[in-house]
């Protein structure tokens, strides 16, 4: 027995059972033997007659010294032997045999003793069988443990992706919430944007108003008779209004693309005398610079297409006085021609051999206000918008625009713009009329009584000059009432409509008159209206000049429609041709 | 005197188990902890980082590669191993070195020690079972006498000289003397920890002589592991052993040859353990 084993078990151990056990092996081998257990107390379990205790003491003492077998003789002749068992117990036994010392005889003491061995073999192989149930239980625990390893594994991994699903779910919340939140952000910048827009639009409204007058008069000053000193502070005081109109415009045309309230016209254009027409009105600017202005138009182009004609000439008007703004002594190209990608793409290109920009500046060039160079500004004055403009018509026209440069050579820019053709009909060039000029034909027409109806006092001053100027009679009245009064009293020829007065606006009275044209009777009382004839031609005047107003005029029934602050040549042309309409 | 009650709640203000047991104990329990959540808290405790992958190296583990990352260490170690590690970490440093000759604490952590070791031993290889549980009981089951030598040592050792001259089973000088005993306080501080219930039972019941326990059940396993304990001469008090109920002796003699086996591999379980949790410099 193990040391520790017998500590632990010594009280528990059961020796009279061990020592049958033991019997139970070793008697079918050594018949008739007799066995006791001695354990380290020196308590004896089992039979042992006739050993008396002078007898076993020794014999136990020897026998435990080693793990030889040794004997004693009892009283009887008797031989008892002993060895040690499992430390600390001590076997003692008898065999049935007479005769001679079994440990006497090494090889009959090494035979009893393998004899006992064999049987404690026995015994040990239980132990080796248990052992290994032990293991077995313990690979067992650990099968089990492997399993639920996997097992946790795979509830783990179900709860990871519990998680991420609910991560990604909280993710998307916040996206959501963020989404909307910069939604309402970004309506709220539209808003105040649009806001601006419209706030530039009526300022710019209200400025055209009194620019109306400054242009009018110093116009009209520049005619009259001045001394050369005088003359040239006019001419200043006119040049200046009327970069100051062209600034205005710009604003308000910006301000119209970004409110979205810039309405785009599809009429035939005919490209080739666009491009004509610009080289020509920038001819003058272009000869102050040294520079030579040429058109190159592809003849693969159709002679005409459907676009804005107003729009594509500021287009090309923008780009071209950029172009000789920032060149000197050298040329400025027109070309107009097919696009590449086919279909309806017409590209204008303008290119000059200035003085170029630098690369890191070209993404600016098409943001408001801004110039390739800060210091440009006072350079070359210009306000930066009119790029701009342009980039935002050509994008409202669907197109887009691009720029190269390369500083000392000169700039490209090109405007890629969808254009359908028109199915040629007869290919009637546009009317030369604007080339001879309006101002010569009209000294022949007859003279014509006009109503001009208008509530300021200085546009009132300004038309009518310009009016008398072309050798027609004027009456002025400041409200549409007071225009209904004159109709009655007087036959008026034409009549220039402001829109916005007091009492009854310019829409209204025509409205009113288009009416009373309508009644036989009631038009019967009015000279200008008289009964039946030909309705009296109406032109709208007005400062706001969207497409919207323009619509208005129509609707309300007038004929015609001019923006102030008036334009001379303008105005002069379409009072010629009421003129010319009435002698013919 | 106290009631076990008070005890427990004056030894809470005095020590607590530190954050980390707490929150592992609370993972083990939560149905949706991952080993990730292990993980997190392990990392903050470097003793126990070490302790963990020294763990999962050693022979037991079996493992062709050593393991580094402390995820992966998590992982192979399993959510009990890892409470009994932190468990064992955390009452260690309750048994700090106060020895005197009436009662020692490190006595006691040898003897805690001892009976989680061959509590685990009996629960796998006689039972076949997994013995985590049964270690955990093993390792905390005289925490009761811990919170008594805090707040009435005076009692307490009174209460050891006692056992030691007596007859009567520990807790009855307890009762008499403290007016509560170390079964009760620590089935309270246990059952406040959030300890399994069965473990919590044993603790309660481990010198419960009288009633006869399902075998195997944690508290029979506990019975057994502490006589043996008590025979090795890693008792809780030296100097006295408390018989073995008869139910147990029995269950001991059918199966003599397989503790027989047991207690031939204990030492070297022992010493592997002791490497295990050998004091770090």
């Amino acid at each position: 027995m193990d040391d520790l084993f017998a500590t632990v078990f010594d009280d528990l151990v059961d020796r009279a059972e061990e020592r049958l056990a033991l019997l139970a092996i070793i008697g079918p081998l050594l018949p008739g033997v007799r066995l006791a257990i001695v354990d380290r107390q020196g308590q004896v379990v089992g039979d042992l007659p006739e050993t008396s205790p002078a007898i076993l003491a020794p014999l136990l003492r020897r026998a435990q010294e080693g793990s030889a077998l040794v004997s004693a003789e009892n009283a009887r002749g008797e031989r008892r032997y002993a060895f040690c068992l499992e430390p600390p117990d001590t076997l003692v036994f008898s065999l049935p045999v007479s005769g001679g010392d079994i440990s006497a005889d090494p090889m009959q003491a090494q035979l009893c003793l393998n004899t006992f061995q064999l049987a404690l073999a026995r015994r040990g192989q239980n132990e080796a069988l248990l052992e290994s149930a032990q293991l077995h239980r313990q690979i067992e625990v650990l099968k089990k443990q492997h399993v639920h390893l996997i097992d946790d594994n795979h509830e783990q991994y179900l709860l990871l992706q519990k998680r991420e699903k609910e991560y990604a779910k909280e993710l998307e919340k916040e996206i959501a919430r963020q989404t909307k939140e910069l939604r309402a952000k970004n309506r709220e910048l539209e808003a105040a944007s649009r806001l601006k827009s419209e706030f530039l639009a009526n300022m710019s409204h209200e400025l055209r108003t009194p620019l109306n007058a400054i242009i009018g008069f110093s116009g009209l000053l520049i005619e009259s008779e001045l001394s050369a000193e005088q003359d040239d502070f006019v001419q200043t005081i006119s040049k200046a209004a009327d970069n100051l109109l062209v600034l205005i415009n710009d604003i308000l045309d910006l301000a119209k693309v970004e409110s979205g309230k810039l309405d785009l016209a599809s009429e035939p254009v005919d490209l080739a005398a666009l491009a004509r027409s610009v080289s020509a009105m920038l001819a003058a600017q272009a000869a102050a610079r040294a520079n030579n202005i040429r058109v190159h138009v592809d003849s693969a182009l159709p002679p005409r297409v459907l676009g804005d004609e107003v729009r594509l000439r500021q287009i090309l008007i923008n780009l071209v006085g950029n172009a000789l703004k920032f060149t000197e002594h050298g040329w400025v190209d027109i070309q107009l021609k097919k696009g590449e990608g086919g279909g309806d793409q017409v590209v204008f290109e303008v290119r000059d051999n200035g003085i170029g920009i630098a690369h890191h500046r070209l993404q600016a060039i098409f943001e408001k206000f801004t110039q390739a160079d800060g210091s440009t500004t006072r350079q070359y004055g210009g306000t930066g918008l009119g790029l701009s403009i342009c980039y935002q018509l050509v994008t409202l026209m669907g197109g887009q625009i691009v720029v190269e440069s390369a500083v000392g050579t000169g700039s490209v820019f090109r405007c890629l713009i969808p254009l359908a053709g028109v199915k040629v009909e007869k290919a009637t060039p546009l009317s030369a009329e604007s080339a001879a000029g309006p101002v010569a034909a009209f000294k022949q027409a007859g003279s014509i009584a006009v109503l001009l109806v208008e509530d300021n006092l200085v546009n009132q001053k300004l038309a009518r000059l310009l009016i008398q100027r072309q050798g027609c009679q004027v009456e002025v009245a400041a409200d549409g009432l007071e225009a209904l009064a004159r109709l009655q009293d007087k036959k008026f020829h034409l009549i220039l409509m402001d829109i916005h007065m007091p009492n009854m606006d310019g829409l209204e009275a025509t409205r009113k008159i288009r009416l009373l044209e309508g009644l036989a009777a009631e038009s019967m009382k009015y000279a200008s209206l008289g009964g039946g004839t030909a309705r009296i031609p109406i032109i709208g005047l007005t400062a706001s000049a969207s497409k919207e107003d323009e619509q208005n005029c129509y609707e309300a029934g007038m004929d015609g429609f001019l923006t102030k602050p008036i334009n001379k040549e303008k105005f002069v042309e379409t009072l010629n041709g009421y003129r010319q309409k009435r002698s013919a | 005197m106290p009631s076990a009650q008070t005890l427990v709640h004056k030894f809470n203000d005095l020590k607590t188990l530190p954050h980390v047991a707490i929150r592992v104990t609370q993972l083990v329990n939560s149905d949706a902890a991952t080993m990730k959540d292990f993980e997190e808290i392990i990392k903050l405790d470097p003793i126990l980082v070490i302790r963990l992958l020294k763990l999962v190296n050693s022979p037991y583990f079996g493992l062709v590669n050593r393991v580094e990352s402390i995820s992966k260490a998590v992982v192979y170690a399993g959510m009990k191993n890892l409470r009994n590690m932190v468990a064992v970490e955390a009452l260690r440093n309750l048994f700090t070195e106060d020895d005197n000759q009436e009662f020692s604490r490190r006595q006691l952590w040898k003897h805690c020690a001892t009976v989680a070791i061959l509590a685990r031993m009996i629960a796998e290889r006689l039972f076949g079972l997994a013995g985590e549980d049964e270690f955990l009981a093993g390792i905390i089951h005289d925490i009761g006498l811990i919170i008594e030598d805090q707040l009435a040592a005076q009692e307490l050792r009174e209460v050891a000289r006692l056992y030691r001259s007596g007859t009567e089973v520990i807790t009855r000088y307890e009762d008499e003397i403290i007016e509560t005993n170390h079964c009760k306080v620590g089935g309270l501080l246990v059952f406040n920890w959030n300890m399994p219930p069965e473990v919590v039972e044993a603790i309660k019941k481990h010198h419960d002589q009288d009633k006869v326990y399902p075998v195997p059940s944690i508290t029979s396993i506990l019975h057994i592991a502490e006589y043996i304990a008590s025979r090795v001469n890693c008792g809780a008090v030296q100097g006295r052993q408390d018989p073995l109920p008869p139910y147990l002796t029995s269950h001991m003699k059918s199966r003599m040859t397989d503790y027989k086996v047991l207690i031939k591999d204990f030492p070297a379980e022992m010493a592997k353990a002791e490497e295990l949790y050998r004091e770090e410099a």
